[in-house]
Order: C-alpha cells, then structure tokens, then sequence
C-alpha cells in the first residue's frame, strides 16, 4: 500500500494555472524524484502535498497519506501531519538549523515536542540518532562548527524525529559538489530504508540517476514523462527530456581543443594567496593562451575564485609572479561574475549601461545590436533594469558588455552556477564560442568537475586549503598536446 | 529565475503619509508667502492701544503684547527659521556627500581622520555647538546657518559613507571599474542612485531639526533677538498673557508643529 497517494493535484493563482492536474504515489522502500527546471512547478507541487503553499495560491485534488485521505484545497488540515507523518528536509540546511542551539539539543526538541517523548528519553534518542549517522562527537557542537555535510545530516535527524515516515526533501543538494552530493544521496536513501517513503524534488540530474526509482518530469506545470529512473534515463521518451539530458555536463561532447594555441595572454609563476591568516593554495603556474579555454575547478572554498580575480589584478598575490601579454590595452581584462544580477547598475536600464559602454570602449552604437543578434537576445531586454531579466539573459547580456571591451582575457567566476542545465549548455557554449571565434582567452572556474572536463582545454584542480599536501594537479588534455 | 516584465518604470504612487507631509508643509509656505500679500501689514508696527486684542481684518491672529500683528510675525518668522534650515542643510548635506563619499572611496587615514572628527562633534551636544558659534560668529543668522551647518554635515557624512563604502564593494562596481569607467561615471551611475533616497530623508529631518534647534533657542532667550519675529520668541513673548490672547499664543506653536510634523512626515515615510 502507498504511503501517499494524491490525485490531480492542481496549483492557481488566480486565473492562471501553475500546475495543471498531476498523481503521482509514493511507495514504501521507493522513492520518488521530481525533475524539472526553476519555474517548472516541481517544488509548487511539494507544497500543495504538504498543505504549505504561499498566501494566495489555491490547491485542489485530493491527497491520502496513510489511512487520512485530505482535500488539497484545505491546506489547516495538513498540519498535524507535519513532523509525524510528513518530514521535510529544506533547501540549505545549514541555514535552517538554529545557529543558536547545539545538534543534540535540536534533534532531541523535536523528539520531545512532536513526538510527545520526555525531555530525558528525547535527549538520549538525539543521541543514538546522532551516533547512528556517525556524529555521536558532534551532538555538543553549533552550526557554524559543523561542515555542510554534517549539518545536513544534523537537519536529516532532526527532520525525521517526529516519526515521520515520509521524507520530502526540497533541493537537497543545492550548492554541493560532487563528491557531497553523492554523500547525501546515499544517505538520503539509507534513512529511507525499506519502510520509508521518499521524495526528492530537484533540478540535478546526478542526483536524480544516483537516488533511482520512479521518475516525474515537470516542465512549465505540466508532466512531461514519467516511469522509472532508470527506463527514462536509459530512453527519454520526450523532446525536452532528451534536450534536458543533453544540457548536462556529464555527456557533454568535450570540445576540440583549438589546434595552434595562440602566444600566452597570461601566465603566473609559483602563485599563493592568502585571505585572512589562512593560505589558500601556493606553488601555482599557469600559462594560459590567446583562443584557449582554461578550467579551474575545486571544492568551495579552495581558492578558485580568488586566483581569478588575482589574475584581473583585484587582489595582491602573497607571493610569485603575474604576467600579462605586453601590447593588450589597459581593459583588455574583463570577468563574468556568478551572479549577473549583482553585476549590472542596479537602477539602470540595460540598454543605457551597454550604451556607455559602447562610448567608452569607442565601439558604434550598431555593435550592440550586431552582439545582441549573435548572442540570441531580443532587443527588448534593452528597455529592462537587470531586476528584471532572467539569470540566462543577464549572463548572456554580461558576455555582450565585456565583449564590448574587446577583450583578451576573460575570467568566467562560476558563471552558470545559477542556472538551469538548459540554459547553461547554452551560456557556456557563447563563453567557449568567444575563445573560439575571437581567439579571447578564456578561464572558467566552476564546482562542476564535468562541466570542466568537456569545456576546458587544460584543467587546474585545487584541493580543500589547510591540506598540508595541496596537492595540485595540472592537467593538460592530451589532444591539446599534439 | 523567470523574467518580471513588470518593473519600477512607473514612480511609485506618494503614499498617504507623505501626501498629508507634503500639504502640511505647502499650507505653512503659503501662509507666509502669500498671507502677507493678501493682507497687507507690518510686522513691526506698534499700536499700544491695540496690546492683546483679538482678531480684526488687519490683522487675521489678532495682536501681540505691544499691539503687532500676529499674523505678519508669524509670516515673517516663517520665512526666517526655514530659510535658515535649508540652508544650512544644503551646506551640511554637500559637506557630508563630498566628504562621505572621499572617505568611503580614499580609506586609510583620509577615512580614520574625517570619522574621528564626524565623532568628536557627535559626542558635543548640537544645541551647545550652536550656542557657541553663535557667540564667536557676528550676526545671528550667519551664526545660526554655521552652527546648524556644523551640527547636521555629521549625519550626511555618516550616511553617505556607508553606504558608498557598501557600493563600492559590490560586483557591479568591479565590473564597471574593469570596463574603464571613472570616479564620476561611478558616483553618478552607482552611487548616487543609491543614496539620493536617503540623502532626501535626511534633508528633511534635518530642516526639521533646525527649525526645532532655532526656535528652541528662541524659546530661552539666546537665539534669535526682539524684536526680530521668530517662532520660539514668538511663544515665550506671549507666555505670560495665555489667558488674555491664546489665539496670539497658539498661532505659533500650531504653526510649528504642523511644519515639523509635515517634515517628518514626508522623511519617515518611506517604505524602504
């Protein structure tokens, strides 16, 4: 028997329909992903099957959890639900434990509060839990001195203290490398175990092929394909499915390497850099050439970001050396920033900050739309302030404003990191395009080992600082060698 | 992240608060601008026989205690005090946007310097800062305009530094600086947007702190002297007769406080 089952779950606002008619059910020992893009509807869905959507959205359908079968229109009735029946794993749990109150003493609350447990035998059921996923020395720790690993497993704990059978995790894997992220869904799935339900809500694809089972994916509100993990990922039945798959790093076709690299815009020698007391990386070199693709890759925190901008000239290096190709003129440096949002005036409009530009980089006003036809942007975009362009336009709009400047160096902080895997494929293959046609040398840093893999030429690993053997692997494509 | 078409083109609508704010403040600048032209008076003339009557055609507010108009005191003292105000404001304001914005953009010493002076004066009591520039600066206007000039420029800087320090920090500013733009593009496409908002706040509590600051001083006999019309000397003048003439007594204070509240008003509501 399922432990949830909810038929024609449909989200409106108004007079327009989120989320048209969806069922889906939830057995024990399987779990259940949702796949789709930001906006596609995936975590709308989430919230009308826990009675939890915003103000001003209306559900309608019928939801059965266990033995309870409940109207989605009437989310009061899905309260006494949550924690016993229902447990939710948020998005970032890092931020939503209590930064004020040690691992043990959240997870025993929960026991103690919605499960009804005495604050003795609570306590010493946070505890076992604690050790169970192997933190039995962190229960006296706070957040902040808990990794991202460990305070995922703390919220884990704590979601599932209350008894609750049926976990719904929201983004689980939001903002983690690779090597985290298989972590948490091994141990997503283990918590589940053989009486559990799971339900899994995101937008990476990795994610989705390692947890398995069934299989839901959404595109604009509407179920495009479903079945099992693996039958859908072995034959996407759709158009989108396949494109979506396409868009994903892992089977990204690498790009030829270009076949006479150019002279050397920039290079380093023995580079280290230090933020605060803390040595980031040190014994760096690095050459990169006109017309090439340079990946920097690595776990948060390592460094990554912070050799670009020592490159840009935007930090001072602790020590060694930075040279730039002689002959480039002063602004022939330009960076993509992660969020392009952030990187735009805020209160001008688009078209106006191009325009400057333009007049500063002495380039015709034409240009802009010349770039704007090459990059696929519609002219209307230009009309818009940057709070009100999609992360794909703005990034894309970015590449258009250093392009400007023609540029020789461009240095790509994480520039599709907020993206969707659609959009990105997209993104990058502009970046790379201008490496290729306008022989820029180009450096993307990105978490995204795959990505990295089938876009750069050479690939720079920098390993987690404070590892006294910072090992660094400087690797060179062995095409790119020839 | 999906696209919002609709965006901030349109000004928003002046919410009720700042609305009563702005007609408070249009029906004070009337009174003392056009009261007078269409009831012509001096505000200095005398008429003893007439000391503390009530309100005629002359004169709307009736007399003072030597027999002047109220209402053409109450006129001429509003274009007094405001004026006073405003200018100053002006002064402190582009004191405290110039030296704001050089302290946030230079640091270092440049920055130390000017903070530890903006904290110097703030640990002084802005009353007694005024008192003693008005005893060392001939003319009271002028002492007023110096003093209050000097008090308010500390709040300016504050704002201005903080919030440039801010933007300056911000991607959008590194990006701009790495497409070559300069200081003036940065200030006027980055910055400035980013103060104007609070600057234009700040103006009007400080006027309203000047207006408060002149008259209060008024009040105690060491502002403004008799028998130049001033609101605070206006007040205290008519103290002593409140049950022989307390429409001459309330007209200024009424008057008073619907400036002051039409300025703080129209400074403090702003949603943001």
């Amino acid at each position: 028997m399922s432990l949830l089952k909810a038929e024609d779950i449909t989200v409106r606002d108004g007079a327009t329909t989120l989320l048209s008619p969806v069922s889906l059910h939830l057995d024990p020992g399987e779990p259940l992903v949702i796949l789709g893009e930001t906006g596609s509807g995936k975590s709308l869905l989430a919230q009308a099957l826990m009675g939890m959507l915003p103000e001003g959205l209306e559900a309608k359908g019928r939801v059965a959890i266990g033995d309870r079968v409940l109207n989605a229109g009437t989310p009061d009735r899905f309260r006494g639900l949550w924690g016993c029946e229902i447990g939710v794993l948020p998005q970032e749990p890092w931020l939503s434990l209590d930064p004020l109150m040690r691992a043990e003493t959240q997870i025993a609350e929960a026991h103690r509060l919605v499960r009804g447990l005495s604050p003795r035998v609570a306590r010493a059921r946070a505890a076992s839990d604690l050790s169970e996923l192997g933190l039995a020395e962190a229960g006296s720790r706070f957040p902040h001195q808990l990794s991202g690993g460990m305070a995922q497993r703390v919220a884990i704990a704590a979601a599932r203290a209350g008894g609750a059978r049926i976990v719904i995790a929201d983004e689980p894997t939001k903002g983690l490398d690779a090597a985290r992220r298989d972590e948490v869904a091994d141990l997503l799935l283990s918590e589940m175990g053989q009486a559990g339900g799971l339900l899994i809500i995101t937008h990476d694809l990795s994610l989705a092929r390692r947890i398995g089972g069934r299989l839901i994916v959404l595109r604009a509100g509407e179920v495009v394909e479903s079945g099992t993990t693996r039958d859908i990922f072995a034959a996407p039945g759709q158009a989108y499915t396949r494109e979506l798959f396409a868009a994903d790093p892992e089977s990204w076709s690498p790009r030829p390497s270009a076949a006479h690299p150019g002279p050397a815009v920039v290079s380093a020698e023995d580079l280290a850099l230090v933020r605060g007391q803390r040595t980031l990386f040190q014994g760096v070199s690095l050459e990169i050439a006109a017309g090439q693709v340079f990946g920097v890759t690595g776990p948060s925190g390592c460094g990554k970001s912070s050799l670009g901008d020592a490159i840009l000239g935007l930090i001072p290096p602790a020590h060694g050396r930075i040279r730039r190709q002689g002959g480039a003129h002063p602004f022939a440096f330009q960076k993509l920033y992660q969020d392009p949002v952030a990187a735009f005036p805020r209160k001008r409009r688009i078209g106006e900050a191009l325009a400057d530009v333009a007049t500063m980089a002495g380039c015709a006003a034409r240009e802009v739309d010349v770039l704007m036809e090459g990059l696929g942007l519609d002219p209307k975009l230009l009309r818009r302030r940057p709070g009100a362009v999609s992360g794909g336009e703005l990034q894309r709009l970015s590449l258009l404003r250093v392009l400007l400047r023609k540029p020789a160096f461009i240095f790509a902080d994480e520039p599709t990191s907020r993206l969707d895997p659609i959009t990105q494929a997209s993104v990058i293959r502009l970046v790379t395009g201008a490496a290729d046609t306008d022989g820029i040398a180009v450096m993307i840093v990105s978490h995204d080992q795959a990505l990295i893999r089938n876009t750069a030429d050479s690939v720079l690993s920098l390993s987690e600082p404070g590892n006294e053997d910072n090992a660094l692997r400087h690797r060179r494509r062995a095409s790119s060698l020839t | 992240m999906s696209s919002i078409d609709f965006q901030t083109t349109r000004r928003l609508p002046l919410s009720p608060m700042r609305a009563i704010g702005t007609g408070l403040i249009t029906l004070v600048a009337a009174l003392s601008l056009l009261g007078p032209l269409i009831v012509p008076g001096d505000p200095l003339a005398q008429s003893l026989i007439k000391a503390l009557a009530g309100p005629e055609t002359g004169a709307p507010l009736g007399y003072d205690h030597l027999g002047r108009s109220v209402f053409h005191r109450l006129a001429d003292a509003l274009r007094l005090s405001p004026v006073i105000a405003l200018a100053a404001v002006a002064t402190a304001g582009a004191a405290g946007l110039i030296l704001g914005t050089l302290s946030a953009a230079k640091g270092g010493w440049i920055d130390r310097i000017f903070v530890m002076l903006a904290d110097a004066l703030l640990a002084l009591p802005g009353l007694l800062l005024v008192l003693i520039v008005l005893a060392m600066v001939p003319g009271t206007a002028l002492g007023f305009w110096a003093g209050l000039s000097l008090v308010l420029w500390v709040e300016f800087f504050r704002l201005t530094r903080a919030a440039t320090r801010e933007t300056l920090a911000s991607p959008a500013v590194q990006a701009s600086r790495l497409l070559g733009f300069g200081p003036v593009y940065l200030f006027r496409i980055h910055i400035w947007p980013e103060i104007a908002p609070m600057m234009l706040t700040a103006a009007a509590f400080g006027t309203a702190t000047a207006i408060m600051a002149i008259a209060a001083l008024g009040f105690v006999h060491v502002g403004m002297r008799a028998p130049t019309p001033e609101l605070g000397l206006m007040m205290v003048e008519l103290l002593p007769y409140w049950r022989e003439a307390p429409v001459a007594l309330l007209s200024p204070v009424v008057v008073t406080f619907a400036l002051l509240l039409g300025l703080t008003l129209l400074a403090g509501s702003r949603e943001t």
